[in-house]
């Protein structure tokens, strides 16, 4: 359509606006308080320089933090493509359409619950005295079991619910992916005696394969907004086991020390690393699916 | 199949044990079998704590996935439409704003909304979800725009239709169903949503999944039958849409031959 009109100016500016203020408002103010050394309970408060991101780096506790989020982004984000494919090529292999269909929108219902919900469901599941899911441990081992309590565990325990929520979901939306796909390759493949699992392997996952990488994106971007999660079902304990960037900088800022400046001064490094890794990372899916 | 009961089961058991009492959870043998009993979910709607969170709960996430359509869409159908110079670059920076970790922009809210006294009110809530809505929804209908076929609107150009009507009359009933979907997501992830709620709110303003979270940190011991009836109460809307969304999904990984 070649035709002079106001439209796109009309529809496009109002929107950027608000969205430009709503997003750069609050990211301009973090950085703002995060020079102070304002807290909660008292609104004065003069400019620090660093000190707060100097004071970071000798805080073992926030190292820690780090350290459990990149433990976290990882088990989680491999842990759900590693449940999401197997699945899905089960589902697309071994069920009959409809079976297949009905099991999709089953599995689906774990990620829409809300993080609140799913995490609570499994608190529930793995209470030591009465949940469902630790009833064969305490079975076999005579005495109750507190996978939450225990600090090995804890992790494994909270990374279940997220994969049970995004590994399910993950499965309907390569299975979907799977019925796409023109079925003459994989029959040549099949008359050249590839068995099922090389027809995969070598077939089917790479002419998916930019697909593929656009959901580890996503997982990645996901697996960083745990904080529901944790929040319900340890609180970053035992301990300081499951703390997480995110459960660190709500803690300092909010229920311990109302250190709202240094709170906002982690808040500010997140900020920066995520949208640096994420750019990044962004053009190389860019680059890697148009190949 | 084993997969799809780890999916039923908890969510069954959590489901049966919202009508189970006190003594039927409470033991060291899972219990199938049992006398139901309506209490905990009365119990629960009747405590104000949820009345008001579910109130605000619909208010809030209604009015910020309006704003989020009314704004969200003709951006992107004017992105998926029309060749802009900036088209990529708003694209990309829809995206970006879902990297922002929301407790990055939960902090300076915090400390924006006190200072301007609306701290712990709907509309501090509002207007921070609609930057959720907006991103999401726009992300999600520029490609739904782009696949109502060119040849229609070009028809209905030559028609004599205006660049306008054509938005409002042609493309938006067109893609509508996919629009459902792409709204209907938003919605679902401002329902959810917890920790902005959680560090925004103290007492007037709180959301179901706040209000149903401080429930499960109630000690030890633990009331688990209503715990468990505020959960499903929670988790209801969600799933209602359960069928919008899944033929959404299917839809939206259609290929697009017509591209």
């Amino acid at each position: 359509m070649k035709i002079r009109t106001s439209l796109p100016i009309v529809f496009t500016v109002p929107t950027m606006v608000v969205l430009a203020i709503l997003a750069f408002v609050p990211t301009i103010d973090a950085i703002n308080i995060a020079l102070q050394n304002r807290e909660l309970s008292n609104p004065d408060s003069v400019y620090v320089g660093f000190a707060n991101f100097r004071a970071l780096v000798d805080d073992p506790r926030f190292l820690n933090s780090v350290w459990v989020s990149i433990e976290w982004e990882i088990l989680t984000v491999v842990a759900t493509m590693a449940v999401a494919v197997p699945l899905a090529v089960l589902l697309f292999e071994a069920t009959s359409p409809n079976v297949r269909n009905a099991l999709c929108v089953l599995f689906i219902v774990p990620a829409l619950l809300p993080r609140v919900s799913a995490a609570f469901v499994w608190r529930f599941a793995f209470h030591p005295l009465f949940g469902l899911a630790v009833y064969p441990l305490r079975l076999i081992t005579g005495h109750p079991v507190d996978l939450l309590a225990d600090p090995h565990t804890a992790m494994l325990a909270v990374a279940i619910v997220d994969v049970w929520q995004w590994g399910l979901l993950f499965s309907v939306v390569i299975v979907k992916l799977l019925e796409t796909l023109p079925p003459q390759p994989l029959e040549a493949a099949r008359l050249d005696h590839a068995r099922t699992w090389e027809v995969y392997a070598y077939v089917a996952l790479p002419m998916l394969r930019g697909a593929l990488i656009s959901l580890v994106f996503v997982k990645m971007i996901e697996s960083l907004r745990a904080f529901d999660l944790i929040y319900v079902m340890t609180r970053g304990g035992p301990g300081i086991t499951t703390e997480t960037l995110d459960m660190y900088a709500f803690s300092q800022g909010f229920i311990e020390s109302g250190r709202i400046s240094y709170a906002s001064s982690m808040a500010v490094l997140m900020m920066i690393a995520t949208t640096v890794a994420f750019t990044v990372l962004w053009r190389r899916v860019r680059r890697w699916q148009e190949v | 199949m084993l997969v799809a009961a780890s999916v039923v089961i908890p969510i069954l058991w959590t489901l049966l044990s919202g009508f189970k009492n006190r003594v039927d959870i409470v033991t060291p043998t899972p219990m199938l079998f049992f006398t139901p009993t309506l209490d905990n979910f009365l119990y629960v709607l009747e405590r104000d704590s949820v009345r008001a969170g579910l109130i605000n709960s619909i208010i809030v996430s209604g009015c910020s996935v309006l704003i989020g359509a009314a704004l969200g869409l003709p951006l992107a159908y004017a992105v998926a439409r029309y060749p802009m110079r900036f088209a990529n670059d708003i694209q990309f920076f829809v995206l970006s704003l879902r990297f922002l970790p929301p407790v990055a922009i939960a902090i300076p809210l915090i400390v924006i909304w006190l200072d301007v006294d609306l701290y712990d009110t709907r509309i501090a809530l509002i207007v921070t979800y609609s930057l959720l809505t907006l991103a999401t929804t726009i992300w999600l209908a520029i490609p739904a725009f782009k696949r109502v076929p060119n040849e229609i609107e070009e028809a209905a150009f030559v028609d004599g239709y205006g660049p306008y009507s054509i938005f409002f009359l042609i493309a938006l009933p067109i893609a509508w169903k996919s629009l459902m979907g792409a709204i209907v997501f938003s919605f679902v992830l401002v329902w959810n949503e917890f920790l902005i709620a959680l560090m925004l709110t103290t007492s007037d303003a709180k959301t179901l999944p706040v209000v149903a979270s401080e429930m499960t940190q109630l000690g030890r011991d633990v009331p688990w039958g209503i715990l468990n009836a505020s959960v499903i109460l929670l988790s209801l809307p969600p799933l209602l849409f359960l069928g919008v969304l899944s033929s959404f999904l299917s839809s939206a990984l259609k290929p697009r031959n017509q591209g």
